[in-house]
């Protein structure tokens, strides 16, 4: 299955992690990145990615604002999938309310992030926190 | 024969994108990932990189000391530190604690290949927003870097801040004890050693102590960032 993924994040080596994880993926084709809310929110027009992989702390726009205004573009085939540094429920819940349909940590993103994109571009849920990797790990279907 | 790096980080996709950026140099090589400090000092020891590549903001021994028992352990190592932060306090305690390399991670793909060359030819390389606040130093204060604030490092040992950090990631003694191979006991007579000299009363005053003095880091999230800057401002 092709996914066309959009990368956001303020570390231009972050997103080359990213994208040396991604497309190892056969099928899967990173088709653009961006440093901060704003700029991701013009690629999302001009890229029509199917997943947007967004951090949330990032200059001029975060991404939780970021992934609320990708909403309001009713672009239903297109998810948000956060990967991020924050390792709290609190921000998992925020994100999910912002429209996200996956929560990564920067962490475990290595292990967790091929199995996330690949639920969310299905447009189901994946959310798994770090901090008690036995205990927080939650993966559902919406 | 090839240059071989060493790349300590907590973050594997950060490694990932490191190596991709340092391996397309001919004749470079990763030789080594770790994903902590004292794992970085192990390998390290082990492998003799002629480069190691620390980040400052790692699990149970951060870059700043990592740098330290590296160098303590052989003078000839050549460390770059990784940072998210290029606070005077940041930078000074780098430089004091050895660092031939100093590079922001945002700034790192474009900066990390110059900062590994520059050590191969025995230079060294600072990212250029740090030199630009080293001569600001210089101009505003008649000293290279402000000192308005110094760190209170120097008071704890070597293995006292190791505690420290444990402590302040929420390790018990006894889980610290078992990191450090150390009786409880003895981790017990570091920490009680620690608050004496500190004039500390809690974990909560350590950890205060600990990110106050960059052995943790922390990161603010959006909303406290976005109060965080109104105050500023």
């Amino acid at each position: 299955m092709t996914v066309r993924i959009l990368l956001v994040d303020d570390h231009p080596i972050v997103r080359q992690g990213l994208r040396t994880l991604l497309e190892g993926r056969p099928g899967w084709q990173v088709v653009g990145e961006a440093s901060d809310g704003i700029e991701a929110l013009d690629k999302v027009d001009v890229l029509e990615p199917d997943v947007v992989v967004l951090d949330v702390t990032m200059p001029r726009m975060n991404g939780l604002e970021a992934c609320r205004l990708i909403q309001q573009k009713g672009k239903t085939s297109l998810e948000v999938l956060f990967v991020t540094q924050h390792d709290s429920p609190q921000m998992m819940r925020e994100a999910l309310d912002a429209g996200a349909r996956g929560y990564v940590v920067k962490s475990n993103a290595a292990r967790d992030l091929l199995e996330a994109v690949e639920a969310v571009s299905q447009h189901r849920v994946f959310t798994a926190l770090a901090r008690s990797p036995h205990a927080s790990l939650l993966r559902s279907d919406s | 024969m090839k240059l071989r790096i060493l790349l300590a980080d907590d973050h594997e996709i950060v490694r990932r994108g490191l190596c991709s950026l340092l391996q397309k140099r001919e004749g470079w090589e990763v030789c080594g990932e770790a994903s902590d400090g004292r794992e970085a000092v192990e390998m390290a020891k082990q492998l003799k990189p002629d480069v190691v590549i620390v980040d400052i903001g790692m699990p149970y021994l951060n870059g700043l000391d990592t740098t330290r028992q590296l160098l303590q352990h052989d003078p000839n190592f050549k460390v770059i530190v990784l940072t998210i932060t290029d606070s005077d306090q940041v930078i000074r305690e780098a430089l004091d604690a050895g660092a031939r390399g100093f590079v922001l991670k945002s700034d790192a793909a474009r900066d990390l290949v110059a900062a590994v060359e520059a050590l191969q030819s025995k230079r060294m390389f600072f990212t250029p927003r740090v030199n630009d606040l080293v001569l600001a130093g210089f101009l505003e204060k008649g000293h290279a870097i402000s000192r308005t604030e110094p760190p209170d490092l120097p008071t704890l040992t070597a293995r006292e801040r190791e505690v420290t950090q444990l402590l302040a990631e929420g390790k018990s003694s006894k889980e610290v004890a078992v990191l450090l191979n150390l009786s409880t006991k003895t981790v017990e007579t570091h920490r009680s050693n620690i608050m004496r000299k500190l004039s500390l009363h809690s974990i909560r005053d350590l950890v205060v102590y600990a990110i106050k003095n960059n052995i943790i880091q922390i990161q603010m999230p959006p909303q406290l960032r976005t109060v965080s800057e109104t105050t500023v401002v």
